[in-house]
């Protein structure tokens, strides 16, 4: 923590102080679910992530170095606990569905010339559909990407992370990093631009 | 030597080329290419837009700070009482 009286809180949250654990986490509680809440788009899996990853901030925190700000650590477990849960989800929706892995014509196949087309970034076109509506697509569509696509998208275009972040944290390198993006970008864009564009009326 | 790139050569690099990863040439042949071709520029402009789009997309709802209390006191609530025992 970067205040001289942090330290002293950390301590004390690591002797078991939960008062002084709420100091830590409290403050950037908003920014944690935030983040949880993009990855996996449902409030109780939002919930359960969360719990999931104080447990783990909690338990870990002995092993919290100071080398970076207490929140940006704790901020990467909470994305590595949603992470986790949405690849478990994935994985759960697949068993249900592995009679119907045939269907699936669309996968690899190269964008039409018109699919590339500049999409609509005219407020007035993004509200004409629900955004629930939207947000259910566009969760629909990172389920149906690979585990490795979709890691490298949420860190890149939701998180902000850098590509030699996202590097370092996957232990892969930073062109393999850029390709994946451009992948996971191209399927997402595909998959939501008729969606953006307006649905046939 | 062949500097002006193909639509699908374009396509499949324009991440980098947002990145500014690629040799000069490359990236030249590529400015070039953007310039004269609306479908791959419109393409460019579309992957700029798409983390604000996906964010947007995806932004937690305006119960989400409640939710996260609710899930945050609980837990705390919890060690309390796993710590007294
Ligand atoms: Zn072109």
């Amino acid at each position: 923590m970067e205040t001289p009286n942090g330290t002293h809180v950390l301590e004390r949250a690591i002797n078991g102080d939960s008062d002084a654990f709420g100091a830590l986490v409290e403050p950037h509680l908003p920014m944690f679910y935030n983040a949880i809440y993009r990855i996996l788009g449902d409030r109780a899996d939002s919930q359960d992530a969360l719990q999931d990853a104080l447990m783990a901030i909690h338990r870990d925190l002995p092993k919290f170095e100071g080398r970076s700000a207490f929140s940006s650590w704790a901020y990467r477990v909470c994305i590595n606990n949603a992470l986790m849960v949405r690849r478990a989800r994935v994985r759960r929706k697949e068993d249900a569905m592995e009679d119907l892995v045939s269907q699936n014509p669309d996968e690899g196949r190269p964008m039409d010339a018109d699919a590339s087309l500049r999409w609509s970034t005219d407020p007035d076109a993004f509200n004409k559909i629900e955004h629930k509506e939207m947000r259910e697509k566009m969760m629909a569509v990172l389920d149906k990407m690979s585990d490795a696509h979709r890691v490298v998208f949420i860190l890149k275009d939701l998180e902000d992370w850098t590509t030699e972040a996202i590097a370092e944290h996957l232990e892969i390198s930073a062109s393999v990093v850029r390709q994946r993006l451009h992948r996971g970008r191209l399927f997402v864009l595909e998959r939501m631009r008729p969606f953006v564009l307006g649905r046939p009326t | 030597m062949n500097l002006m790139p193909s639509c699908k050569d374009v396509r499949e690099n324009l991440t980098e080329y947002m990145e500014g990863k690629l040799p000069l040439s490359r990236r030249m042949g590529i400015r070039i290419h953007l310039m004269m071709c609306k479908v791959c520029d419109g393409l460019l402009h579309t992957l700029q837009t798409l983390p604000t789009f996906a964010k947007e997309v995806l932004r937690a709802p305006a119960e989400a700070p409640a939710e996260a209390k609710e899930t945050y006191d609980r837990f705390l609530k919890n060690i309390r009482e796993t710590s007294k025992s």
